[in-house]
């Protein structure tokens, strides 16, 4: 059984390291064979659970069984027992990995310590410009999921006030021009509710409007924003300046 | 020099270092005196005035010193004062351990192409090299002359500043592991302690 906390494992290397420590294994003599297993346990539980990164995990696993099938492979025996083994050791190359990791994350520490102390010390206006400036990060363009947004147009759709008339006309919305009208709306008020701007129209141009509107939000000319309920969406305009660069 | 000299350059230093949002370089204080005064003074005037000026906080019992980061001169708090400081100025937002371990093997690796960060940690490092940037604690310092001829990256002068050092040459020294003894035994003890050592927050259940 499993219980995990996937989050803390940055990569391979440190998971490669959590086994080592959790076990107390000697990093000069790890147990390949049962290393690889467990990492290819890990990592086909990541596949599973469809997490981001699993390439990095992936080319790491097939580093591990390369290993264990050179380890398995009989190695020829030293034709003089007095010499010693000269033979390379498959593992070396991941030991010397693992041990500059380890370095480069001792001195991440060490750095960290640094920083602490520099901290400590204040200068004039110090958290006013770069501080902040640093930590801002841009009001996200759709704080909403995809489903979200697709749930709202569901229920938009379901709403839709125009009665089908059963004369078989082709109507073409085109994407393009839709775009162009809800930044024309746009232009006439700051924040328009989805439905009061598609109100009295047909399917098909609200769902033109949609994609319009999805394509407009992610060339950041617009924001989407969701309130509680989901059965309707909010529009607003993109103040210029915050996005122009 | 005259001892109004002496006092009149102390006012000046004090007065730049005050207005400065940036470490200043003794070069650009003595430009600056020439310009405004059209005499000429040393960078070694410029260091006997910060000496007098921290002697004589340090006497008087204020919370200024002059310290030197990223070869410049900066007027900052000293750290007993920091709890108060730090109850009505907004903490600043420490870097995640990926950005610092990112930031360390720039810091002494530099110039370091992104395939070469990649390798030593073994994850794609492009999120962390974006926001080093952003941060403007990396930046690009070139092109290497190998295949492809990828962006080296090194760091800033806002790297030094942020980290409290004068120069490149006063990061502390690469923890070693090899060299440090031939002993397997001690070895061994050493990457234990090493490994020991790594923040808690690794510690995952599995």
């Amino acid at each position: 059984m499993f219980c995990v906390r996937l989050a803390t494992f940055e990569g391979p290397l440190d998971l490669l390291l959590y086994f080592i420590r959790r076990d107390e294994l000697d990093l000069y003599d790890i147990p390949i064979a049962r290393i690889a297993d467990e990492f290819l346990a890990y990592v086909r539980l990541m596949e599973e659970l469809d997490l981001d990164g699993v390439s990095d995990f992936l080319y790491m696993a097939a580093v591990l069984l390369e290993i264990k099938a050179r380890w398995l492979l009989p190695r020829p025996v030293p034709v003089d027992a007095e010499l010693p083994n000269t033979q390379e050791d498959p593992r070396q190359e991941l030991v010397d990995r693992l041990l500059i990791y380890l370095q480069y994350k001792a001195a991440a520490e060490r750095l960290a310590s640094y920083a602490e102390a520099r901290a400590h010390h204040y200068t004039r206006g110090q958290a006013v410009a770069p501080a902040e400036a640093v930590s801002v990060e841009p009001v996200p363009l759709a704080p909403a999921s995809v489903s979200d947004l697709a749930e709202a147009l569901e229920a938009l759709l379901a709403r839709r006030t125009v009665i089908p008339v059963h004369a078989v006309r082709r109507d073409v919305y085109s994407v393009e021009a839709q775009q162009r009208y809800v930044i024309e709306r746009l232009r006439e008020a700051d924040r328009w509710s989805f439905r009061d701007l598609t109100q009295g129209h047909s399917r098909g141009w609200i769902i033109a409007t949609f994609l319009a509107v999805l394509e407009l939000a992610r060339l950041g000319q617009l924001r989407i924003e969701i309130g509680e309920g989901i059965e309707d969406f909010s529009i607003a305009a993109v103040e210029s300046d915050v996005y122009a660069s | 020099m005259l001892p109004e000299e002496v006092t009149l350059l102390m006012q000046a230093v004090e007065a730049m270092l005050f207005v400065a949002d940036e470490p200043m370089p003794a070069s650009q204080f003595v430009l600056a005196w020439e310009e405004a005064f059209g005499t000429t003074i040393t960078e070694a005037d410029v260091e006997a005035a910060v000496a007098a000026l921290n002697a004589a906080y340090e006497a008087t019992g204020r919370v200024f010193r002059i310290y030197t980061w990223a070869g410049g001169y900066r007027l900052a708090t000293i750290p007993s004062v920091h709890a108060l400081l730090q109850a009505y100025k907004k903490e600043q937002k420490k870097l995640t351990r990926s950005l610092l371990e990112t930031l360390a093997i720039i810091a002494y690796r530099q110039p370091i192409t992104k395939a070469e960060i990649d390798h030593l940690r073994g994850v794609d490092t492009a999120h962390a090299l974006h926001r080093l940037q952003e941060l403007d604690l990396i930046q690009v310092v070139g092109r290497s002359d190998t295949i492809g001829r990828p962006l080296l990256y090194g760091t800033t002068q806002r790297f030094l500043d942020h980290f409290g050092l004068s120069s490149l040459q006063e990061l502390p020294p690469l923890p070693s592991l090899e060299t440090l003894t031939t002993d397997p035994l001690v070895r061994k003890e050493q990457i234990r302690a090493l490994l020991d050592g790594l923040d808690s927050e690794n510690s995952g259940t599995l």
